[in-house]
């Protein structure tokens, strides 16, 4: 493995009662690097993500975060360097959005509360929600349930964050203030890993585009060269229909 | 003698056997909670064996399927065979552990209730199981619990006075002490003895209702 | 264990002579409880002020107080203002007055959880009042009422052993006397208690088969 590699993915494969639903995939990335996920439904993105960090354990392969393989002796550890933001944000209901962004920081990290709240305001302010901080999530509209999660994957200091179809469970209207939130953690230099049909997003902050169908990673490449001249039909075909219906 | 008369004069061992009830209830509870909770976290997250899970199903069919005066009379003529135990004790015991398959279950689907993407959530960002559960499941759960918890708050309160049955002296038992001792009034001793369990019911519940309304969360569905 | 079996084998003919009264003192307060209740609920949610105030002061009260109060209240309280009823009558009052309070909750319940719009659907379609509750509002209501209405057939199934204390001589009064013939209320109490079980079980899983046979998408859930 390259040693400059912050997340180092290789060779996965998961299968669920027979089917293979990933047939082996190898994929790295650099400091600041953001990679997208791209595919249509069923190829595998979401269960790759999963299996980055064991919320989904890969049947074969090695993950390898910052040169340290990712096991189930250290998931913990592991996890507490990843964020992961959910389709369906999965803020905890009970407690207040400061909360929500401090609880893993103290429990987790063993952060002093004091410092917890710091942390844990500048990052709301970080997503546009510092006036936010004594809502319940319930009292929130969903962009705004994604963005606190994002910031409670941020406050973590993670080394690499996962999306998971952050905007798919949205309005049309509400996906807008996620995407610019993510746009701007890109340009900021954050290492991300991005399962996404936005392909504006795409487009704009991807430094690669991996194309998944059927468990096999069909093509990758910069977001200029896979929108203009992919090599593979299969990969034209998908962002044509995106195109249209996207 | 004035059947009022009786009752004032008598009222205070009313009152001693409302004091015999309140700690059968709590202590009933407090056993029943403890069990419960246990059965409850092995079920859901202990081994999945039928060697664990087997005997657990049973204890709670068991204990939910039979009448508490039934319970009551094994409990305490049980063990009285092995050692000399007083009524209140076996009284406990029997309540204690039937509260726990009660207890148990309402803890269980409080935890069901909760959605998985909590735990899921809790676990991705590095928390262990246990944590998770401690931080995260523990506190919905109980906001869950809170109000089935009341009415099975309500409804031991209202079975202590079965205890009667193997001579505890609890309230009911202490109002037909006055009614042979004096050929009292029936019917008023009675009405002041259901009127103390109302009040003690009453009390309770509006203790737990405050309580549920103190840990309400905005939004947070029931 | 091998005692146990033929002590069993010897009293148990004894002890299942009590099980008909046992039943048909469920059967007929829950059947009357059933229709009660019914009233009670449609007091709460239909009725005036007044109706509403009797209903909600009667099921509070009788939800409030133990069920041994409310038996002792009738069989021995009644009495002294001339009423008088014999033993298996008071029991079938007492149970059928407890039970039908709680039974009207839980009617209520479910009858506030049918949607608004199937009465004013109903109604736009010409049904009457009536037709819309009959024909509407009920079939859903009491399909959705069934498994918290079968916890309570079960409860008060088991409430039948209370009857024992003013002498209705089902069951638990039968283990009691054999008990003070053989002296070995244990062992009688155990076997009686495994009675209880097989009733409460069959009673369980009879309920279960009426869950499913009036199961409809949407309205309710397996």
């Amino acid at each position: 493995m390259a040693d400059d590699l912050i997340l180092d993915v290789q060779d996965v494969k998961k299968a669920y009662d027979g089917l293979e639903v990933l047939k082996g995939i190898s994929f790295g990335l650099r400091k600041g690097d953001t990679k997208v996920l791209i595919g249509p439904s069923g190829s595998g993105k979401s269960t790759l993500l999963r299996c980055i960090n064991h919320l989904t354990v890969p049947d074969a392969g090695r993950i390898y975060l910052n040169g340290h393989e990712v096991l189930d002796d250290n998931i913990d550890a592991m996890r507490a360097r990843m964020g992961f933001v959910f389709q369906d944000f999965n803020l905890f209901s009970h407690l207040s959005v400061l909360d929500n962004v401090r609880i893993c920081q103290i429990k987790v990290n063993g952060a002093t509360k004091e410092a917890a709240t710091q942390r844990a305001k500048r990052e709301l302010e970080r997503v546009g929600l510092g006036d936010k901080a004594d809502a319940y999530p319930a009292e929130l509209s969903g962009g705004q349930q994604q963005r606190v999660s994002i910031a409670r994957a941020l406050a973590m200091d993670p080394d690499v964050l996962l999306f998971d179809e952050p905007t798919s469970a949205l309005d049309p209207e509400l996906t807008g203030e996620v995407v610019r939130v993510m746009q701007q953690l890109a340009a900021e230099g954050m290492t991300m890993v991005v399962v996404t049909h936005e392909m504006s997003f795409a487009r704009q902050a991807a430094d690669e585009i991996i194309f998944m169908e059927n468990g096999h990673i069909v093509e990758q490449g910069t977001p200029d060269a896979m929108f203009t001249d992919s090599v593979h039909e299969r990969t034209r075909a998908f962002l044509n229909v995106i195109a249209e219906h996207g | 003698m004035d059947i009022y008369d009786v009752l004032l004069r008598d009222f205070p061992f009313l009152l001693k056997g409302l004091g015999v009830a309140i700690v059968l209830l709590a202590a009933l509870l407090a056993i029943g909670f403890l069990l419960g909770m246990a059965i409850c976290l092995i079920t859901l997250y202990g081994p999945k064996t039928r060697l664990v899970q087997w005997p657990l199903v049973v204890y709670e069919r068991v204990f939910r399927g039979v009448p508490i005066i039934i319970m009551l009379f094994i409990f305490f003529y049980g063990l009285s065979g092995i050692a000399d135990i007083p009524a209140f004790t076996a009284a406990i015991l029997a309540m204690g552990l039937r509260s726990a398959a009660y207890q148990s279950q309402i803890f269980r689907s409080a935890f069901q209730s909760v959605p998985a993407g909590q735990m899921m959530a809790a676990r991705a960002m590095g928390m262990s199981k246990v944590k998770a559960i401690r931080h995260i499941i523990f506190p919905q759960a109980a906001r869950h619990a809170i109000g089935p918890w009341t009415n099975e708050f309500s409804s031991e309160i209202k079975e202590t006075s079965l205890a009667y049955v193997i001579g505890v002296v609890e309230l009911t038992r202490q109002a037909h002490y006055i009614i042979t001792s004096t050929q009292g009034n029936v019917l008023t001793v009675f009405a002041v003895v259901a009127l103390l369990y109302f009040i003690l019911n009453r009390a309770g519940n509006s203790l737990l209702y405050a309580f549920e309304r103190k840990l309400a969360v905005p939004g947070f569905e029931k | 264990m091998q005692e146990f079996i033929s002590f069993g084998i010897q009293w148990l003919p004894e002890l299942l002579k009590g099980v008909p009264i046992t039943l048909s003192l469920w059967i007929i307060a829950i059947t009357l409880g059933f229709f009660l209740g019914l009233a009670l609920c449609w007091a709460r949610v239909y009725g005036n002020r007044l109706f509403y105030w009797i209903s909600t002061v009667y099921v509070e009260l009788f939800r409030g107080t133990p069920m041994l109060v409310q038996m002792f209240f009738i069989y021995l309280g009644l009495p002294q203002v001339g009423i008088v009823f014999d033993a298996f009558t008071a029991a079938v009052i007492a149970i059928t007055l407890n039970s039908a309070a709680y039974q009207a909750e839980y009617f209520r319940g479910s009858v506030l959880s049918v949607p608004k719009g199937q009465i004013v659907a109903a109604r736009a379609c010409g049904m009457t009042q009536w037709q819309a509750i009959r024909h509407i509002m009920l079939p859903q209501a009491l399909r959705r009422v069934i498994p918290q209405w079968s916890n309570e057939a079960i409860i008060e199934l088991k409430f039948t052993s209370i009857a024992y204390t003013i002498g209705v001589v089902e069951i638990t009064a039968i283990a009691y006397d054999v008990g003070s013939r053989t002296l070995d209320f244990f062992m009688i109490f155990l076997w009686a208690g495994l009675i209880y079980l097989a009733l409460t079980s069959t009673v369980a899983s009879l309920l279960g088969w009426l869950e499913r046979r009036t199961y409809v998408p949407g309205v309710t859930s397996i």
